[in-house]
């Protein structure tokens, strides 16, 4: 408990048990908290980021068709300016190439997007992948 | 600071008193609102948030507020209240000032318009009611002036709960005001792990000098014979996971720690928890 009196608190000397519980959980979580990532910090290496792009079904919206896909990023290095092109080929002639800029794709996480094309992909060949990136 | 004697006195005195007392509190209810929520009336991020924030996530914000502010009520209310339920009714007023105050700044920015959508419209005064609202409640405190009630016994207590909540309502102010622009974010990218690391124990030693060690006006003393540990035990360590807990929710409503490993939301967290953390230790000094 905390006594305030004309505009001082005074912190009561004969603390109720839950408050010496809730300040140990604490404890407990904040050093836990401290000492992972602090071992997170000495084991990790800083591996460039690893981007791996994954395309969804194609259906088909106003004026076109649309490719959803998800990209990760495997390594704990966060990319900025993910550029991901897919291309749409038939017989070996890309027919059509879509482009989109992704701000960022963050460590160990995931982004999802997608691409538009004009042309059908169902039965041709969709090529889409990561063309570059900088670091944050 | 509140007397019971106080409210019985100025109920004597009948009713166009207690009626331009009211009035004098809204408009300083407004004027907080104002001072406190116009960070935010004018963030880029704010406004788009409005209409694509998940509405259940919107939902948690403003159901979550309510118990705040009618603590925060309880404390420095529009009134000198003495009930739960005076402190209700003023969250209540100081919420609808909020959100009337947010309504109308965002009209004049010209940030709502005929052609939206009722649903963008009211997403958008919704997530700025929030702050403004506590700056309302906050306004009636720090704009008041104080002369004429420094007589006599002014001694209250604040369970160890509601020290705790009162916290809380401070981390929540200054993460609402950060969690939704993309520096937070930003900073997770560029910094390494030993960054978050400083910052976390930053964070925790500027919430206990700021309490406990700088001579603020509202500053804490320890009772004679109370080592400093306890203090920072009892209070300061709960504070921190309590200023890491709002940090969280205020990430998790703005829907950013969707599809975020473990480590990288642990990252945001502490990184916004440190503005939450010195918002929860002012909170301690100004309330």
């Amino acid at each position: 408990m905390t006594r305030t009196t004309e505009g001082r608190h005074r912190e009561r000397h004969d603390p109720h048990w839950i408050e010496w519980r809730t300040g140990c959980i604490s404890a407990l979580l904040v050093t836990a908290m401290i000492g992972w990532i602090a071992y997170e910090a000495v084991t990790r290496q800083e591996t460039p980021p690893e981007l791996v792009v994954t395309a969804g079904r194609s259906e088909a919206v106003a004026g076109g068709y649309r490719v959803p896909f998800e990209i990760s990023n495997r390594a704990p290095t966060t990319a900025a300016n993910v550029m991901i092109i897919g291309r749409l080929a038939e017989n070996g002639r890309t027919i059509e190439e879509s482009q989109v800029l992704l701000d960022y794709v963050a460590a160990e996480s995931r982004s999802a997007g997608a691409l538009l094309f004009a042309e059908n992909p169902a039965g041709r060949t969709l090529d889409i992948r990561p063309v570059g990136y900088t670091d944050p | 600071m509140r007397k019971a004697a106080d409210g019985d006195c100025r109920r004597a005195k009948g009713q166009p008193d207690r009626l331009g007392h009211f009035i004098n509190g809204l408009g300083r209810g407004g004027a907080g609102a104002l001072l406190f929520g116009i960070p935010m009336l004018m963030t880029m991020e704010m406004w788009s948030l409005g209409f694509y924030i998940a509405r259940e996530r919107l939902l948690v914000l403003l159901i979550a507020l309510l118990p705040l502010l009618v603590l925060l009520a309880r404390r420095i209310g529009f009134e000198r209240v003495s009930s739960w339920r005076e402190a209700g009714r003023d969250a209540i007023v100081a919420y609808g000032i909020g959100i009337s105050a947010s309504a109308i700044v965002l009209l004049t920015l010209g940030l709502i318009t005929g052609h939206m959508s009722a649903h963008e419209i009211v997403g958008k005064i919704a997530i700025q009611s929030a702050p403004a609202s506590i700056g309302a409640m906050l306004g009636r405190s720090q704009l008041a002036n104080r002369t004429g009630d420094g007589s006599g016994e002014t001694e209250i207590e604040t369970s160890y709960g509601g020290e705790l909540l009162l916290m809380a309502t401070g981390a929540l102010f200054l993460s609402l005001n950060i969690a939704p622009t993309d520096e937070i974010m930003v900073l997770v990218y560029k910094m390494t792990l030993w960054h978050i690391l400083a910052v976390a124990l930053l964070s925790m030693a500027l919430m206990h000098g700021f309490v406990y060690a700088v001579s603020f006006t509202g500053g804490h003393e320890l009772s004679a014979g109370t080592p400093a540990w306890h203090a920072f035990v009892r209070f300061t360590l709960p504070g921190y996971v309590v200023a890491l807990a709002v940090s969280f929710a205020a990430l998790w409503i703005f829907e950013r720690l969707d599809d975020r490993s473990a480590l990288e939301t642990l990252s945001c967290m502490i990184v916004l928890g440190f503005p939450a953390a010195i918002g929860a230790a002012a909170a301690r000094l100004i309330l």
